[in-house]
């Protein structure tokens, strides 16, 4: 059955709803070489119409580039899929990637995290007089202080303020939650319930 | 973020894809060179007239669009009418995981081909939504743990499942917590959860 | 009509808003500042911007903040990108930097500070969400968004400048990334890369609850398989749950507020 590549390559998507897989260049590159299989046919199907008097070669032709269709669909899908997810990288993990999930994207999807970084941050920049982080205020806010116990050894924390303060890990603090937002949503404080 | 829109199949959408997968029976109404292939059963080069071959959707589609038309596509399975008849007489208690994992989107695709039947495909789709709707609220607004029946819904009733059930523990949340609890972002917990297994698969 | 006000706004900040704006009045007046004023196109023709802004003193903030939340409400609930109020997004941003100055200048034991600062966070809270969701349904749909825009023309645009340049970045972005990774190597007449016809069209057939700000008349709903067309008059403050489709024009000129 023609299109079984390229299938493979949505299934692996669908499978995986929450990690990344691997680029997958080998399945993504044999889809390629059945399109030009495919195409090379439909070509010379065409160009031999003239001794096909019944007409039925047309059959053949619509139904290879039916698949010539299904294969760009589904790789321009797996791309675009993966894509979104590359895209809620930057606002989940910010503009650096850990490198277990870099390892994850070919070249052009890094590049491509690299460059969305940028156009949002120059249309952040540009929102009213001073630009406004997007990232921040994730939930609405209740109070101005939020009581934080620390995951990991992060070492010390400069606060806008100047105060320093030193992260180790289990140690707990009373920050503003301005400053604690981002490290809690990069998992690396959470926030203290009672 | 989730955004309020119904879902609606579009180019990139990957159920979309799978759906339009499912075959259908397709009976050649001429023959076909080279391509014989495409029938498991056989071992001609070419289909003959008359074959009737179980295609995926996306090319049944396009066999029945030809002017000629090339085939004509044949209901499957689990829209004929004694499977619409068991439908009919109780649609919760289907199994459509098993049957057909893309029941609605599949059943959807099919209504477009304006297949002779599509009016009854269309009324099936619609009755049994309603009655195992009913079902799935059920289960989402009255219990926090995934039910074990909830394993024969459909992809498009699991996910509108798992909605509800997310919209209800927001709820509670935000009733106990107040709701405005920072958490870590989905993927940095799922990074953290791979981290850990690894290391304990190293151990 | 019944002032907006949103559950959880404390009382006591509100009127504490009100009384920091007038303090600000007399050190900058709203005059000076760009502030968007719908009833502006109720005035005659016959007033000059002078006066019309000299009349405006009593746009209070209150009144900004009011737009900016049923903004946010309506663009969190509508499936399409509706018209940007990025005049009231600039003009609430100036008040929240010129009250943040003011506050740092209190006693870092004033407790009003705290009060304040609380408001002033929620209330940016409210703009980064609404510019959130914006920037999303830009990102889903972004081919179809600038097309519409296009066709719209500059004088009746729905995006933000900065929006404007994003979408089209974003676009370029998609298409170079497409280009760079699969379509360069299929053969040539499936090479192209055709945004219109393979972007995500916005669902106009969502269904969405709405509360009628005021009376509307004959609101046409598409008859389906079952049923034929209707015609339904929404009374002023009556709620209800419909496709989105038949109510947008009422939503764009403010009869309707999503909820």
């Amino acid at each position: 059955m023609f299109c079984e590549k390229s299938l493979n390559l949505i299934k692996e998507l669908d499978r995986s709803t929450e990690a990344m897989p691997a680029f997958d260049d080998d399945g993504v590159r044999q889809v390629f070489e059945e399109m030009r299989g495919l195409y090379d046919q439909n070509v010379a199907a065409a160009n031999d119409s003239t001794a096909d008097p019944d007409g039925t070669a047309i059959a053949g032709i619509a139904i290879r580039h039916a698949a010539l269709e299904r294969n760009k669909r589904c790789l321009m899908a797996y791309v675009y899929n993966r894509i979104r997810k590359v895209r809620n990288m930057r606002w989940q993990f910010g503009s650096i990637l850990p490198p277990e999930i870099k390892a994850n994207l070919c070249e052009p999807e890094i590049q491509w995290f690299n460059s969305y970084s940028k156009t949002l941050a120059l249309y952040m920049k540009s929102i009213g007089d001073q630009g406004l982080n997007l990232a921040q205020d994730v939930k609405p806010p209740k109070s101005l202080y939020v009581e934080v116990r620390s995951l990991t050894d992060y070492g010390k924390f400069e606060m806008d303020n100047g105060e320093v303060v030193l992260l180790k890990k289990h140690s707990t603090h009373l920050m503003s939650r301005a400053q604690c937002e981002p490290l809690i949503i990069q998992g690396i404080l959470e926030q203290i319930t009672h | 973020m989730s955004l309020c829109q119904s879902y609606v199949p579009n180019y990139f959408s990957i159920a979309d894809i799978l759906a339009t997968q499912e075959r259908v029976p397709c009976k050649f109404e001429m023959q076909v060179k080279h391509l014989g292939f495409l029938d498991p059963g056989s071992d001609k080069r070419d289909i003959e007239i008359g074959t009737s071959i179980e295609l995926p959707l996306w090319m049944a589609s396009v066999l029945n669009s030809q002017r000629p038309s090339i085939a004509d596509v044949g209901l499957p399975k689990v829209f004929k009418e004694a499977y619409r008849d068991i439908m009919k007489a109780d649609p919760c208690v289907v199994d459509l995981h098993k049957l057909a994992k893309y029941f609605y989107e599949f059943g959807m695709n099919l209504c477009m081909l304006k297949h002779r039947e599509s009016a009854e495909i269309a009324n099936v789709l619609v009755e049994s939504f309603k009655q195992r709707f009913r079902q799935i609220l059920d289960w989402a607004q009255h219990s926090t743990t995934e039910v074990a029946e909830s394993k024969k819904l459909d992809n498009t009733e699991k996910i509108i499942y798992q909605m509800g059930r997310e919209v209800g523990s927001r709820l509670h949340m935000w009733l106990t917590e107040g709701g405005s609890l920072i958490t870590a972002a989905d993927m940095v917990i799922q990074h953290k959860k791979m981290k850990l297994t690894q290391k304990d698969l190293l151990h | 009509m019944k002032e907006f006000r949103p559950p959880n706004f404390p009382l006591t900040c509100r009127e504490s808003i009100d009384v920091n704006f007038n303090v600000l009045k007399n050190r900058r007046p709203l005059s000076q500042t760009s502030c968007y004023n719908p009833d502006l196109d109720t005035m005659e023709d016959t007033f000059d911007d002078e006066d019309f802004l000299s009349d405006q003193e009593d746009i209070s903030v209150q009144k900004v903040l009011q737009t900016l939340e049923e903004a946010w409400l309506n663009e969190k609930f509508s499936p399409e990108l509706l018209p940007s109020q990025e005049d009231y997004v600039h003009c609430m941003m100036d008040q929240i930097q010129q009250m943040e100055d003011n506050l740092n200048k209190l006693k870092k034991t004033d407790f009003r500070g705290e009060v304040h600062h609380m408001e002033l966070a929620r209330i940016r809270y409210i703009i980064t969400s609404y510019l959130r969701t914006r920037l999303d349904k830009i990102e889903l749909a972004t081919a179809h968004i600038l097309e519409q825009e296009a066709l719209r023309g500059p004088e009746n645009s729905y995006l933000s400048e900065g929006e404007l340049k994003f979408a089209k970045e974003f676009l370029a972005l998609q298409e170079s990334h497409s280009k760079q990774l699969v379509l360069r190597h299929m053969p040539s007449p499936f090479q192209e890369f055709m945004p219109t016809q393979q972007t995500l069209v916005p669902n106009l057939r969502s269904h969405v609850f709405l509360r009628a700000k005021k009376d509307v008349q004959s609101v046409v709903i598409e008859g389906d398989r079952d049923n034929r067309d209707e015609e339904v008059d929404l009374d002023e403050n009556s709620q209800h749950i419909m496709q989105y489709q038949p109510i947008a024009t009422y939503l764009k000129d403010g009869s309707l507020q999503l909820i």
